[in-house]
């Protein structure tokens, strides 16, 4: 029964070519292996949130009115409602994690060297949208902290030269945190930031099949791979064991460690102290708190976001100005400024937790 | 004698100052139609008695800082005169001067603008009109005109020349001000001779009135002419007492006036609210005067063991009961939330119980066992509900956890089959 009903499928969807591309997909085997397995969680931990974020779609409803009190319905009132959001919480800021080690390890393994260009690329602008994702859902339980980080963050989009204004209006909706925007922000959230992410997602998948597992070069200098390992099913396999230990933490997250939806928005209310974002625009926040109201005759906020700004376009350009082999004095320099870059990441991001430098 | 319609109403003139008077009504007549003018640029009352001493010299300082500059009246407005001519002859009476107001004499002089509804209409389209006719209803009037001289009338408690809005905090009359404002007549000192204590104030400041306004500025807190009026003022009558607490405890009041207790308190001649919580020292009630002890409420009328004694004990239970629940619940809820629980509901129903609580205190002014603990078994409902949530909430609690641990357990067994798959695969490979 069941070998009639493959064959049935495989007449109509003639997935011949798929199949014969998985059963040649190998990944190389060496000392660098296990960082193989982060683009594969990211993408994992996606299907969650899409999952999860249709089951919260049921029951939210979008406007200002409303927001608040249909979380606490799912919270309180919709079985199992509070595991759902809890995954969906928690499973969002280890996706953003997993996207990070990702895009790291790539870094740092020079996975950006020809012909891979594109594909980073491409990974850039989905990490990108990723935090979009982050950014955009932090808003819509309509509770105070979210209100008022939103704001903070609008306002840092606000501080953009030229287009600063422009920027701030288009995310509001207006000059202020209202009702539209949480209506706005819910259009990105459901609508134009997965639309996005499925095309550059596919592009993004097609490229590295297109191009293959990268070998670093200090494999390649060192006698290169030890060998290969099928990807159906070898590695297939421990992608899903890994998947199954991150559904592990997420379920002793969302048990043990409930998500919060604290007090309901209030426009009109002062802003609460220790208003601060999600843990992964921490560094960007703290970096802005810690500079001096003006450096030379520039404002200090600006400074720092022209900084940020240039240092992630070098960061994404890496492909083109590294050396195209990545050997040599410069791909050391590039290797350097990726150690910097995560140390500088992680100091600023504990110094928010601790409060510190504020002006 | 003539009557003459001006600024000051209807004032009674000598027939040999018509002429003058007439004029000047004229003149003011004409100052009125237009709205009113800052202080003219040239006023020889303020030229001249700013030069004067101290004494004569204050009343200038004190009347710039009035409501009554500040909406642009000068000194002719009450003493008369002309402020145009620089000479003493100002102060002619040909001119209108009248000098200082006699102490019989202020009531009239103020009412003659206060009383004129057109005429203060044009300071405030909805303003106070006073009524001579309440005035004359007041303790203070009626003494006044049996030729007491130590009464207040209008400045008294107004002031003089520096008299400011209600609405000002600086005002005697403002709300929070006015207990020491009667306090400044109403003291044992003031007024020893005369009938009665003259304690009010100190027992005010002590009662839950008083310490509500004055202590914490709740300015929802009665002040003396809350009860008493202030142009009529007056003690309210033993039958009245319950009126007027009832202007604010308007549910009390209502049960109070259906109960059985209105009824006989009235035929015995006791004065309701009073009764029981006293006048200017009222203290938060609380539970132990339910009761027909020596300390409680009811012993005065009712004896123990008697079928009100039996009621109240029954009621102290009910109330008792209901507080102790909501206080056991209340830390149950606290343990949920403690644990990360969402508690909207049960700390909803919680809310209620605790509000049912006062409205089961309110109804016993209806002294009826059967109303009272009806509505004492309404809150025990609402907190049975919220116990019902906090236990739910920590029974979820406990499910969720050994539903993380089944499925952690699960997850594991999976990953291990996976990992005896991988082996189990790669094993002949690394064989051959």
């Amino acid at each position: 029964m069941l070998v009639r009903l493959r064959d049935w499928i495989w007449e109509r969807l003639g997935l011949e070519p798929i199949v014969a591309i998985a059963g040649h997909k190998e990944v190389p085997l060496h000392r660098h292996t296990f960082w193989y397995y982060w683009g594969g969680m990211t993408l994992f931990l996606f299907g969650v949130q899409v999952a999860t974020g249709i089951l919260l779609l049921l029951y939210y409803r979008p406007s200002a009115d409303e927001a608040y009190e249909s979380v606490q319905f799912i919270m309180t009132q919709v079985s199992f409602g509070w595991l759902i959001r809890g995954i969906h919480s928690w499973s969002a800021n280890l996706m953003v994690g997993a996207a990070m080690v990702h895009m790291f390890s790539a870094f740092m393994m020079k996975a950006y060297r020809r012909p891979r260009e594109a594909t980073w690329l491409s990974g850039m602008v989905l990490l990108a949208l990723t935090l979009g994702f982050g950014f955009s859902g932090y808003l819509l339980p309509w509770n105070e902290l979210a209100f008022f980080a939103t704001k903070v963050g609008t306002d840092i989009a606000g501080a953009l030269p030229g287009i600063g204004h422009f920027m701030l209006v288009f995310l509001r909706g207006g000059e202020q945190i209202t009702g539209g925007t949480l209506t706005r922000f819910f259009g990105f959230h459901v609508a134009v930031l997965p639309a996005i992410t499925t095309v550059l997602l596919g592009l993004h998948l097609y490229l590295v099949q297109r191009h293959g597992m990268s070998v670093p070069p200090s494999v390649e200098d060192t006698g290169g791979p030890r060998g290969a390992m099928k990807f159906v099913p070898g590695f297939l396999l421990r992608d899903a064991v890994g998947w199954l230990a991150a559904l592990a933490v997420l379920a002793l997250l969302a048990a043990l460690f409930p998500w919060e939806l604290g007090q309901k928005a209030d426009p009109y209310a002062p802003a609460p102290a220790g208003i601060r974002p999600e843990w992964y625009f921490g560094w960007m926040f703290q970096t802005l708190r810690m500079l001096p109201a003006h450096v030379l005759f520039l404002e200090g906020e600006l400074v720092g976001i022209l900084g940020i700004g240039l240092a992630g376009l070098l960061w994404m350009v890496a492909p083109f100005l590294d050396s195209p082999d990545g050997r040599g004095g410069r791909a050391r320099l590039w290797t350097t400024f990726g150690w910097l870059a995560i140390v500088y990441i992680i100091v600023f991001t504990l110094l928010m937790y601790r409060g510190g430098g504020g002006h | 004698m003539a009557t003459v319609h001006g600024l000051h109403g209807r004032l009674r003139v000598p027939a040999g100052r018509r002429g003058a008077v007439v004029i000047l009504a004229a003149a003011l007549a004409g100052l009125l139609a237009a709205p009113p003018l800052p202080a003219a640029t040239k006023n020889s009352c303020v030229d001249c008695h700013r030069e004067l001493e101290p004494e004569m010299a204050r009343p200038i300082a004190e009347f710039g800082r009035s409501i009554h500059a500040a909406r642009g009246l000068e000194c002719t407005a009450c003493h008369g005169g002309d402020p145009t001519d620089e000479d003493i002859t100002a102060m002619d009476p040909d001119k209108g001067f009248k000098g200082r107001p006699s102490r019989d004499e202020i009531a009239a002089l103020c009412a003659s603008c206060h009383a004129d509804a057109a005429y203060m209409k044009r300071f405030n389209p909805k303003p106070y009109v006073f009524s001579i006719a309440e005035w004359k209803t007041s303790v203070h009037c009626k003494l006044e005109s049996e030729g007491d001289k130590k009464v207040a009338t209008c400045t008294g408690c107004h002031g003089v020349h520096d008299i400011r809005s209600p609405d000002d905090p600086t005002s005697r009359v403002y709300h929070r001000n006015v207990p020491e404002t009667c306090a400044a007549c109403h003291n044992p000192e003031y007024m020893k001779g005369r009938p009665g204590k003259a304690d009010q104030y100190e027992q005010y400041v002590g009662s839950v009135h008083g310490i509500a306004l004055l202590e914490k500025g709740d300015l929802s807190a009665p002040a003396c002419n809350d009860c008493h009026g202030n142009h009529g003022a007056a003690p309210p009558g033993v039958r009245n007492v319950a009126h007027v607490c009832g202007t604010c405890h308007g549910r009390v009041a209502e049960l109070f006036g259906a109960s059985r207790m209105k009824a006989a308190m009235d035929e015995a001649g006791m004065p309701g609210c009073v009764t029981c919580h006293g006048n200017h020292d009222i203290q938060p009630p609380s539970d132990d005067w339910i009761s027909t002890a020596e300390d409680g409420a009811c012993g005065d009328c009712h004896e123990p063991g008697s079928t009100a004694d039996r009621a109240t004990q029954s009621i102290i239970a009910a109330f008792r009961d209901l507080d102790r629940s909501i206080v056991t619940t209340d830390s149950l809820l606290q343990r949920a939330e403690v644990l990360g629980m969402a508690t909207e509901y049960g700390r909803g129903m919680l809310r209620e119980a605790s509000d049912q609580v006062i409205t089961a205190r309110a109804t016993l002014h209806s002294f009826d066992e059967e109303t009272i603990t009806a509505v004492a078994a309404d809150g025990q409902g609402l907190v049975d509900r919220a116990r019902d949530a906090a236990e739910g909430a920590l029974r979820d609690w406990r499910n969720r956890r050994v539903g993380m641990g089944v499925s952690v357990v699960v997850i594991l067994l999976l990953i291990a089959l996976l990992l005896a798959k991988i082996r189990s695969m790669e094993r002949p490979a690394t064989e051959h």
